[in-house]
């Protein structure tokens, strides 16, 4: 009974948040239903069948689609907190919404909140991506971040499958503590080494493991995926090394769930990214960056795309889901963006512009190509006027929400909550 | 002129953007025609007299700081000697808490600290996280804390600066950091130095007046960028 108007009264929420345009009602009808009941997750997930929790700093919300996508190709019935809010409101507010039977369910959960929300869920399948320095308000340090893991993954059923990002060291403690089976996926050749991938050669031996990488600039990359009796090739339609990792976590979770390996592949020609996840406008593009490692690997990306006549737009937040504290913008090689004979225009904006401004002219920029318009809105308007190449446009959390509603309203793009799962 | 920087556990005791302090003093020396070096001195390394004309010492994780407390013994005696001769020295909280006298953590025993400031450290349950603004001999500076230790200055300690906004210290006692000689501790990230010009260049002024045995006029540079940095966080958050 306690559920039941639990769900309703969040359904209520749901309509009222889009009707009144407080936002896309991702967050707050889990929320107020929480408070009504708190077992209100556990409940209403254990009618789907298979649950799988993805966790990490980089590449959560892309892997979830990256599975998702292949579970449709697959014909399942699939719910997921696609919006990207990963906290148990986030998942919460997904599950009132959904209605009727899923076959899988699939969560993209926050860092801290996997502690505490992903033995509600009782998952099947649990999927470290990787774990870098992000929000330090928030998370703490890494070895803390690893070892809140390390012991939620003890209270873990014996029979959960884990995967586990094999180039990443820092992961190496979670399979120590865990009983069960573990599998891993990784890139040849490759090690996460701190903030970055560096190229490096040891031993590895991965279950799922990605060989011959050829990068095709913004348009993705190829390589050979290899596994226990087989090698496949893969055409990704993602660019950069990163997002390699979360199709190698997701195809191994597809394949754990039987799904044919040949047509998930074939699957990749009808993938579209999530939003603000290297994302195409008309006009440029839109690269989420959120803490140091994934800004650097986005820089890598695009600097050797870019031309002479594009320019960057970068918006830095301060909110709380950004972190609100900005010391992780010198720790982002801002220098990757300096290519030959630099002359490219860079408009900061968000509420911590001008530190923004500050880290590009040590980074190496000329002042005087740097320009600062705090308001979002009038800094896209001045970056494209008169824009002869395209725009680059990077921004941290919120700034992208903020982002996304401008486009919207100026009739570029549908709103976030509106676009296809 | 030449400058060479030591960066004290740069491998380990790197966290969350103290590096911005590195670039500034890096880049500011370079626009004056300065030639820098920097050199991380870590674990096992050792370190010499008239070796380095200044110091950076940033925060760590947990883990890495108790290896870092161990080996800072080792390095210790140089360290205090050079900061008497008047070689400055930035440290910033795990670093500026190990230069105190002790830390006393949760449990188990006191770590040990190298007593170059009059301070010492208590594990607290609170978490003092968010802006800081301090008034200083520099004027204003901003940063960003975060931090559960609390600090405390013995008589004859002088903190850095007056807390305006945030917690400083240990939250009660309005005083941030302190300041021994040319030596600096305290708890502001953000980083630091780039959005405080004033200070960045005071260090190098007198790291190389201590080793060129002169005074030093450094050239004026165009710092618009950096206090429109300052002044907008200061404005935005005091």
């Amino acid at each position: 009974m306690k559920t039941q108007f639990a769900v309703l009264f969040g359904k209520a929420i749901f309509w009222l948040s889009r009707l009144l345009h407080f936002g896309g009602g991702s967050a707050a009808p889990g929320l107020y239903a929480l408070n009504l009941d708190p077992n209100l997750v556990k409940k209403l997930s254990s009618s789907i069948s298979t649950n799988i929790v993805i966790t990490g700093t980089n590449g959560k919300t892309t892997t979830s689609r990256l599975l998702s996508h292949f579970a449709k190709t697959a014909g399942l019935q699939v719910i997921r907190n696609h919006t990207g809010s990963n906290m148990e409101r986030g998942i919460a507010s997904t599950l009132i919404q959904g209605n009727g039977d899923y076959d899988l369910g699939i969560w993209e959960m926050d860092e801290g909140a996997f502690n505490t929300v992903s033995s509600k869920l009782n998952p099947d399948v649990i999927v470290f991506l990787n774990v870098f320095r992000d929000q330090l308000d928030r998370y703490g340090e890494i070895d803390t971040v690893v070892s809140n893991w390390s012991e939620s993954l003890k209270k873990v059923s014996l029979k959960t499958k884990v995967f586990i990002n094999g180039d990443d060291a820092s992961l190496d403690k979670l399979q120590k503590g865990f009983k069960g089976k573990v599998q891993k996926f990784g890139v040849k050749d490759y090690k996460i080494v701190g903030e970055s991938l560096e190229h490096k050669k040891e031993k590895e031996s991965l279950d799922f493991e990605a060989k011959n990488v050829r990068l095709r600039g913004l348009t993705g990359s190829s390589f050979k995926l290899s596994i226990v009796n087989c090698q496949l090739s893969i055409v990704l339609p993602l660019p950069g090394i990163y997002h390699i990792y979360d199709f190698l976590a997701a195809f191994a979770v597809g394949s754990t769930l039987g799904f044919d390996g040949k047509k998930m592949i074939k699957s990749l020609n009808s993938f579209s990214p999530a939003f603000g996840r290297v994302e195409k406008l008309d006009f440029g593009y839109i690269f989420l960056i959120k803490n140091p490692a994934g800004a650097t690997q986005v820089f890598a990306t695009i600097t050797p795309e870019l031309k002479k006549d594009d320019r960057i737009l970068l918006a830095l937040n301060d909110n709380l889901a950004d972190g609100t504290d900005v010391s992780w913008i010198w720790d982002a090689e801002f220098e990757r963006l300096q290519v030959t004979g630099n002359r490219l225009q860079i408009i900061c904006s968000g509420t911590r512009a001008d530190d923004l401004a500050n880290r590009l002219k040590y980074a190496g920029f000329d002042p005087k190509h740097i320009a600062v318009e705090s308001d979002l809105e009038s800094a896209l308007k001045k970056a494209k006027q008169g824009l002869k190449g395209k725009l680059f446009i990077l921004p941290t959390y919120t700034a992208l929400l903020k982002l996304q509603s401008i486009l919207a309203e100026s009739g570029i793009k549908n709103h976030y909550w509106k676009e296809e799962d | 002129m030449k400058l060479t920087i030591g960066y004290l556990y740069g491998d380990l005791m790197n966290i969350y953007g103290d590096t911005g302090n590195i670039i500034a003093l890096k880049k500011r020396a370079l626009w004056r025609g300065i030639e820098v070096k920097v050199k991380v001195k870590s674990i096992k390394e050792k370190l010499k007299e008239k070796e380095c004309d200044l110091f950076f010492f940033g925060g760590g994780q947990d883990q890495q700081q108790n290896i870092v407390a161990k080996d800072l013994k080792t390095k210790a005696k140089i360290i205090k000697s050079e900061v008497e001769r008047g070689v400055p020295l930035l440290s910033i909280c795990g670093g500026y808490q190990l230069l105190g006298e002790y830390y006393q953590p949760h449990k188990g025993p006191k770590l040990p600290g190298i007593s170059l400031f009059p301070s010492y450290t208590v594990a607290s349950y609170d978490r003092m996280i968010g802006n800081i603004v301090i008034e200083s001999m520099f004027g204003k500076l901003v940063g960003f804390e975060n931090h559960s230790g609390k600090t405390y200055l013995k008589e004859g300690g002088v903190p850095l600066g007056k807390v305006i906004k945030g917690f400083g210290n240990n939250g009660s006692d309005h005083t941030e950091g302190s300041i021994y000689k040319n030596a600096i501790g305290c708890y502001m990230h953000g980083s630091l130095l780039p959005k405080n010009p004033k200070l960045a260049d005071w260090l190098i002024k007198k790291a190389l007046e201590v080793k060129y045995q002169k005074e030093i006029n450094l050239k004026p540079l165009d710092d618009t960028l950096e206090l429109q940095a300052q002044y907008a966080a200061i404005k935005k958050f005091s």
